[in-house]
């Protein structure tokens, strides 16, 4: 006799935040907005990824990003923050490791900002406001770039 | 004040607060002041500077800001605390952004400053030998004036 009642799976899918080894993917969101890191982490919570660390500005995503190494698959970037921008934090990551993998996120889509940050680095460029569909494609296409 | 300059902050006004809060908007009529003004409660400030300086305010009561807050975090937010004043920071910021793109793009060269915001009541703006127009929208939540005050630098 079952002890226990089997109930059909509804859902098999892998959610999107899981490598194949079962494992999430790590994310370092860099943001000087309480309210944008919320969103952000939110919306990746809820597909499975793991947010491993937030910072607060350039400066403190870089050294985020360098004690997080090698642990670390994508990183968010906001561009305009106090102490480091996100311009520069970005050369800077880049510098450390030439495999990083930056999505830049401003308000500001700028031609030439969108340009200058491609041409640095970036992977992925997001103008907010943010939508949580639009977020996660771009992040599922930046990690398998 | 020229009209190239109001209507990308309009226009972006109306994209932002549609797509964020996803109600009805209705724009008032548009006026212009050149006096002080009283400020309605919540005010955020973004600055201006560039090929034309000044500044844009948001102007909304404690109650609007904090329906709208609560809305943009898809929860209902007691008081108008840290979270609160982040989000509507965050809602001036990306409309001035969006305005700022759009006029970048039609060859206005200029940056923003960091959102501000003030709180608090019997507040006054004033600006001198600048003329502010005002941009009234409507919604459930209530009203929020867009001030725009922007000058051509000599």
């Amino acid at each position: 006799m079952k002890t226990k009642m089997d109930f059909p799976t509804i859902n098999q899918r892998r959610p999107d935040g899981m490598k194949e080894n079962g494992k999430p993917y790590r994310v370092l969101i860099v943001d000087d907005s309480m309210f944008v890191t919320k969103q952000i982490e939110q919306y990746l919570t809820s597909e499975g990824f793991d947010v491993a660390a937030t910072a607060v500005n350039g400066q403190d995503g870089l050294d985020k990003y360098k004690e997080l190494y090698p642990n670390v698959d994508l990183v968010t970037m906001d561009i305009t923050m106090p102490v480091m921008d996100g311009v520069t934090a970005l050369e800077k990551i880049i510098e450390f490791d030439k495999d990083a993998k930056i999505i830049m996120i401003s308000a500001l889509g700028k031609q030439d900002l969108v340009k200058k940050s491609l041409l640095l680095g970036a992977k992925n460029y997001i103008v907010k406001p943010l939508d949580r569909k639009r977020v996660l494609e771009r992040v599922l296409m930046t990690l398998k770039k | 004040m020229r009209v190239e300059y109001i209507n990308p902050f309009v226009e972006a006004a109306f994209n932002v607060l549609r797509e964020v809060l996803n109600v009805e908007i209705k724009r008032g009529e548009l006026y212009l002041k050149s006096v002080s003004q009283p400020v309605l409660g919540v005010t955020s400030i973004v600055g201006l500077a560039g090929d034309v300086e000044g500044r844009v305010l948001f102007d909304m009561a404690e109650s609007t800001a904090l329906a709208i807050a609560s809305q943009m975090n898809g929860e209902k937010l007691a008081s108008f605390d840290d979270l609160a004043k982040a989000t509507i920071t965050e809602l001036a910021n990306m409309i001035t952004a969006q305005a700022i793109t759009k006029l970048h793009d039609l060859g206005f060269q200029f940056d923003l400053t960091p959102p501000a915001i003030f709180t608090g009541d019997n507040m006054q703006v004033t600006d001198t030998e600048i003329e502010a127009l005002i941009v009234p929208i409507e919604m459930k939540f209530g009203k929020i004036e867009i001030n725009v005050a922007i000058r051509e630098k000599n």
